[in-house]
C-alpha cells in the first residue's frame, strides 16, 4: 500500500501518496465545508484573494517570482462542489529534487509556501488588502459572467441548477454577483479567521518523497499553530430517498448558437452504497462510451448528434445525458434518447456489453495512480465519505455487478429535468 | 536500433528507420502501468496540393481531407468500427488531426496492449470506403464544423492566422467547411490515403514499460508488405513576407473580449529550431508572463485576469508567435504589449529575470515526462518537425542572453504582428 494518513489533530489529516511514477511532487491542501447559499461567494473570492499574498511574500509578483526559482514550481487554486461541500483547493507541483542539475531541498521550500499561501496571509491593518479584495472581486465578477462561455458546460450547470433549485447542490460553485456589494476587506477577513478555527483540513503529499517529509509538516511552525476542531461539514454518505416525479421539468433556453445541447438529468431512485457500483456499469452501457447506446444509436445510426453520452455523478446518485445536436432534431433525439432508457429497463443489452463497460472501469480506475492529482482526488473522495476502499477492491466490486442488477437500476431510473440550449 | 539517452532527465529513447521507411520511436518507461502508442502520418490540413509519386498525376483535394480521412479510417469492411473494438478491450482510443500530421492512438492501462494493437495496425493498414459510407460522415463532420463555429477560442485563433498569412493553408479551419467536404469521395481518399499512409511517410511512437527490442518486433509482425514509393511532392502556396492585415475583429457570445497577438515569423531552420524555440518561450514569460512588470500592471488594473498563453508553433510550412487571453481591454493590452517590446528591445534582456525564467522553463521541460501520453505526443509531433525531443533539454544550457536578445529582434517585429479580438454582442 502506498498510501497512508494521519490524524495529525482533530479536524486535521495528513495524507501521504508514496510514487515513484513521476519527475515531480504535488502537494496539496483542501478546506472543507459545508455548500451553502451564504458563503459561496465568499468562499470563491477567498481561494482568490489568499493567492495574492504572505507575510513574507506581499505580492503576486514576490511569490511567483519564487516559485520561479524554484524550478517553476506551479501553484493552482480552486473551488469545488463535491457532494453538498464547497472544497477550497490549494495545489503546488515541482520537480523531484532527484532532477535538479544542483542538489537543493524544493519539497520542503514547496510545503512553506503552500502553508504560508493558505495559513498566514498578508494583513494589513487587521484585514485583507482592500485593493486585493477589490480586485478579485472584479475577477470573480467576470468569472461568473463567463459561465456562458463555454455552452456545453453552461447547459450542464443550467440542468443542475433547475434540478436541485433551493437547494445546496444547485448553487452555483464561484458564487453570486450579487453577493460581492455586502463583500469587503474586513468582512472577508473575519470570514477567514472563522472558518480557519473550523474547518476541515487535508494535506496531501504525493511523489518519490523521503520519510522525514512528514517530520516536516508536523513540526512546521504553521501546521503547530493550527488548533483542533470539529469540522463541520457533509459526510457524502446515502444521500435521502429522491421523490418521485410525475413529469419531468422541462425547460429551453435561447442563445445565439448553431448547435443545440441537449442535457438530461436523470435521478437514480436508490440511495444504497452498494447499488453505485451497478449504476456506474449502467450508466457506461448507456452512455459512457464508444460502444454505448447514446453513441452507437443516437450519435452514429442516426446521425443525429456530434456528441453523445452520459455521465454519473455518483455523489448525488444522478445521471446526465448530454448530446449536441442539430436544433430541429430535438424532439427526434428526445425520442431516441427515451428509447434508450426503455432498452436499459428491458434488459436490452447483452453480456458483452456489460464485460465491455466493467473493462472500461476498471481501466479508468486502474489508472488513477498514473496521475498525482487523481490519486488524491480518489483517496479525497474517500475521506469524505468517511470510507476506505482500496483501488482493488473497487475494481473487484465492479466485475461482480450482473445484469439483474443493472436492470434493476435501470427501472429506477427518473427523468427529473430536461434541459435545451437552443438559439 | 539507434539509442539516445538523456542523462539529466534520465530517460531514454529508441529509434529505428524500417527498410519500407517506417520510422519507430520507442521511450521504454519503468514504474508505470500505462502504456501508449501513436501512430502518424506526416499529412494534415495544409497538404492539399500534391504528386502522386506513382503516375506523377498532380492532384488538387478539398479542403478537410486530411480529417475527413481520419474519421473514415475507423470503419472496417466488416461492418465492425475500430474505435469500438478498442475501447470494448477498455482501451482509451483517439485520433486527431493538425496542420501537419494526423494520428491515431490509444492508452492502455491493462494487459490488452497487444490486443489493441492488433487492431490500431490493422485499421491504419485496411482503409475501408464507399460512396454510402462517405455520405454518411458528411452529417457528422457537418455538426463537428458547426459546433466549432460555435467556439469563440477557435474563430479567434483561426481570424489571427488570417491576420498573418495571405495564402498558406494554415488560416483554413482543419476540418474544411460544409460547402469543401461536399467534394469528398471514395476515390479522393483512396488517392490520399495510398499517397500518405506510406510506411516512409508515417511515424509510429510508443512510450510504456517494454523491452524495446522485443516490441519492435512485434511492430514488424503486423505490418503489411508495401511496394516502396519514391518521395512525395508537395505543393504549398508561395507565401509573401508580410501580413495579412493586422486587424480582424467578430461578434460572438462570449462574456468578455478575447484576444490574439500573432508574429509571423520565417520558416524554421531544422538545424536552430529547436534553440529558437527556447529563447522564444524565455522572452515571451519575461515580457507576459507571471512575474514580468506588464502583467502586474495589467492584473492589478483588472485588464488582465490571468497570465496570457503564449506559445511558438511551427512545421516546416509555417511558424509564429501566439500571445492569447480574455481582457475587457484588448486594445490596451495589444498597446502595453507593443510598448513593452520597444523597451526591452531598447534596454537589453535583465540579467537575473532571465536566469529565472530559465529555470523554470527548464522545469517544465522536466515535467513534460511525467506522463507516457505527452511524451509520445511530443516525439511524434517533433518528430515531423525534425526534431529528436531529448533535444530541448540538450540544448537548453546553449541559450544565453545574448542569443535570446538576438531572437528577440529577428523574431519580434511590429509590422510582422497581427491582432484579433473577439467581442461580445
Amino acid at each position: 500500500m502506498n498510501y497512508e494518513k494521519e490524524n495529525l489533530k482533530e479536524g486535521i489529516t495528513i495524507h501521504k501518496i508514496k510514487t515513484n511514477k513521476f519527475k515531480t511532487n504535488l502537494f496539496a491542501i483542501f478546506l472543507s465545508t459545508k455548500l451553502d447559499r451564504n458563503t459561496v461567494t465568499k468562499n470563491a473570492l477567498l481561494a482568490a484573494v489568499l493567492r495574492r499574498g504572505t507575510k513574507k511574500l506581499a505580492t503576486q509578483e514576490e511569490i511567483s517570482k519564487a516559485l520561479e526559482n524554484m524550478y517553476g514550481a506551479s501553484f493552482d487554486c480552486g473551488i469545488e462542489k463535491t457532494g453538498d461541500n464547497h472544497i477550497l483547493k490549494f495545489y503546488l507541483e515541482s520537480i523531484n529534487n532527484d532532477f535538479l542539475p544542483a542538489k537543493e531541498n524544493l519539497s520542503k521550500e514547496c510545503l512553506d509556501i503552500l502553508f504560508d499561501i493558505v495559513f498566514n496571509p498578508y494583513i494589513e491593518d487587521g484585514k485583507f488588502k482592500n485593493e486585493y479584495v477589490e480586485g478579485e472581486k472584479e475577477n470573480l465578477k467576470q468569472i461568473i459572467e463567463g459561465k456562458i462561455d463555454n455552452k456545453a458546460k453552461y447547459a450542464y450547470d443550467r440542468c443542475i441548477e433547475e434540478m436541485y433549485k433551493n437547494e445546496p447542490y444547485g448553487l452555483y460553485r464561484y458564487g453570486y454577483i450579487e453577493d460581492l456589494d455586502n463583500i469587503d476587506a474586513q468582512s472577508l477577513y473575519n470570514y477567514y479567521v472563522e472558518l480557519i478555527k473550523n474547518v476541515k483540513i487535508d494535506i496531501f503529499v504525493s511523489g518519490d518523497l523521503e520519510d522525514e517529509i512528514m517530520s516536516e509538516i508536523k513540526e512546521n511552525e504553521t501546521i503547530m499553530n493550527l488548533q483542533p476542531r470539529t469540522p463541520i461539514y457533509n459526510i457524502n454518505k446515502e444521500n435521502d430517498t429522491k421523490p418521485l416525479v410525475e413529469e419531468p421539468k422541462v425547460i429551453s433556453e435561447s442563445m445565439q448558437i448553431t448547435q443545440g445541447k441537449l442535457i438530461l438529468g436523470l435521478d437514480v431512485l436508490d440511495n444504497r452504497k452498494e447499488s453505485k457500483y451497478a449504476t456506474s456499469v449502467y450508466n457506461v452501457i448507456l452512455g459512457g462510451s464508444a460502444n454505448s447506446k447514446m453513441f452507437q444509436n443516437v450519435r452514429e445510426k442516426a446521425s443525429l448528434a456530434y456528441s453523445a453520452g452520459s455521465s454519473y455523478l455518483r455523489q448525488k446518485d444522478n445521471i446526465f445525458i448530454k448530446c449536441g445536436i442539430d436544433i430541429p432534431n430535438y424532439e427526434k433525439a428526445l425520442e431516441l434518447i427515451k428509447e434508450q432508457l426503455k432498452q436499459m429497463e428491458n434488459g436490452d443489452f447483452t453480456d458483452e456489453d456489460i464485460n465491455n463497460a466493467q473493462t472500461i472501469i476498471a481501466s479508468s480506475v486502474g489508472s488513477i495512480t498514473e496521475s498525482q492529482d487523481s490519486e488524491i482526488t480518489y483517496y479525497f473522495s474517500q475521506e469524505l465519505s468517511d470510507e476506505f476502499i482500496s483501488i482493488e477492491e473497487y475494481i473487484k466490486n465492479i466485475n461482480s455487478v450482473n445484469k439483474e442488477q443493472i436492470v434493476e437500476i435501470a427501472k429506477k431510473i427518473q427523468i427529473n429535468t430536461i434541459y435545451f440550449l437552443k438559439d | 536500433m539507434k539509442i539516445i539517452e538523456s542523462t539529466k532527465i534520465k530517460e531514454k529513447a529508441y529509434f529505428e528507420k524500417l527498410e519500407n521507411g517506417l520510422n519507430i520511436i520507442i521511450i521504454p518507461k519503468a514504474n508505470t502501468k500505462k502504456k501508449y502508442v501513436i501512430w502518424g502520418t506526416n499529412f494534415g490540413s495544409i497538404d492539399n496540393r500534391f504528386i502522386l509519386p506513382k503516375t506523377n498525376e498532380e492532384v488538387f483535394i478539398p479542403d478537410g481531407v486530411a480529417h475527413f480521412l481520419e474519421h473514415k479510417m475507423f470503419e472496417q469492411k466488416n461492418g465492425r468500427n475500430s474505435l469500438d473494438v478498442l475501447m470494448a478491450l477498455g482501451l482509451d482510443a483517439n485520433a486527431y488531426t493538425t496542420n501537419d500530421h494526423t494520428a491515431y492512438l490509444f492508452e492502455c492501462s491493462s494487459d490488452k496492449f497487444y490486443e489493441g494493437l492488433d487492431e490500431l495496425m490493422d485499421y491504419v493498414q485496411n482503409p475501408y470506403f464507399t460512396d454510402e459510407n462517405v455520405e454518411k460522415e458528411k452529417g457528422i463532420i457537418g455538426q463537428e464544423i458547426m459546433m466549432y463555429d460555435d467556439d469563440p477560442g477557435f474563430k479567434l485563433y483561426l481570424n489571427t492566422m488570417d491576420c498573418l498569412y495571405h495564402k498558406n493553408a494554415v488560416k483554413l479551419d482543419i476540418a474544411g467547411t460544409i460547402e469543401s467536404i461536399k467534394d469528398i469521395n471514395p476515390d479522393v481518399l483512396y488517392k490520399c490515403y495510398n499517397t500518405f499512409y506510406h510506411p516512409s511517410n508515417m511515424t509510429l511512437v510508443v512510450c510504456g514499460d517494454f523491452v524495446p527490442e522485443d516490441l519492435l518486433e512485434e511492430i514488424k509482425k503486423r505490418l503489411l508488405p508495401k511496394e516502396n514509393q519514391g518521395e512525395i511532392k508537395r505543393i504549398y502556396e508561395e507565401e509573401e513576407d508580410s501580413i495579412n492585415k493586422e486587424r480582424k475583429e467578430a461578434n460572438m457570445e462570449v462574456s468578455t473580449p478575447i484576444f490574439m497577438i500573432g508574429i509571423k515569423d520565417k520558416l524554421p531552420v531544422t538545424d536552430e529550431i529547436v534553440k529558437k524555440h527556447i529563447a522564444i518561450q524565455i522572452i515571451l514569460n519575461m515580457l507576459v508572463g507571471k512575474s514580468s512588470s506588464l502583467y502586474r500592471d495589467l492584473y492589478n488594473s483588472g485588464d488582465l485576469l490571468a497570465e496570457p498563453d503564449c506559445d511558438y508553433e511551427f512545421s516546416k510550412q509555417y511558424s509564429h508567435v501566439l500571445v492569447g487571453g480574455q481582457s475587457k481591454n484588448p486594445e490596451l493590452i495589444y498597446e502595453k504589449f507593443k510598448s513593452e517590446l520597444a523597451r526591452v528591445k531598447k534596454d537589453g534582456l535583465d540579467e537575473e529575470h532571465f536566469e529565472r525564467i530559465k529555470r523554470k522553463i527548464y522545469g517544465e521541460y522536466v515535467t513534460d515526462y511525467n506522463s507516457v501520453s505527452n511524451i509520445a505526443r511530443m516525439f511524434l509531433a517533433d518528430s515531423f518537425k525534425g526534431i529528436n525531443s531529448f533535444d530541448y533539454i540538450e540544448k537548453f544550457d546553449s541559450v544565453t542572453k545574448d542569443y535570446a536578445e538576438q531572437i528577440l529582434n529577428d523574431v519580434f517585429k511590429e509590422n510582422m504582428m497581427g491582432f484579433s479580438v473577439i467581442r461580445p454582442k
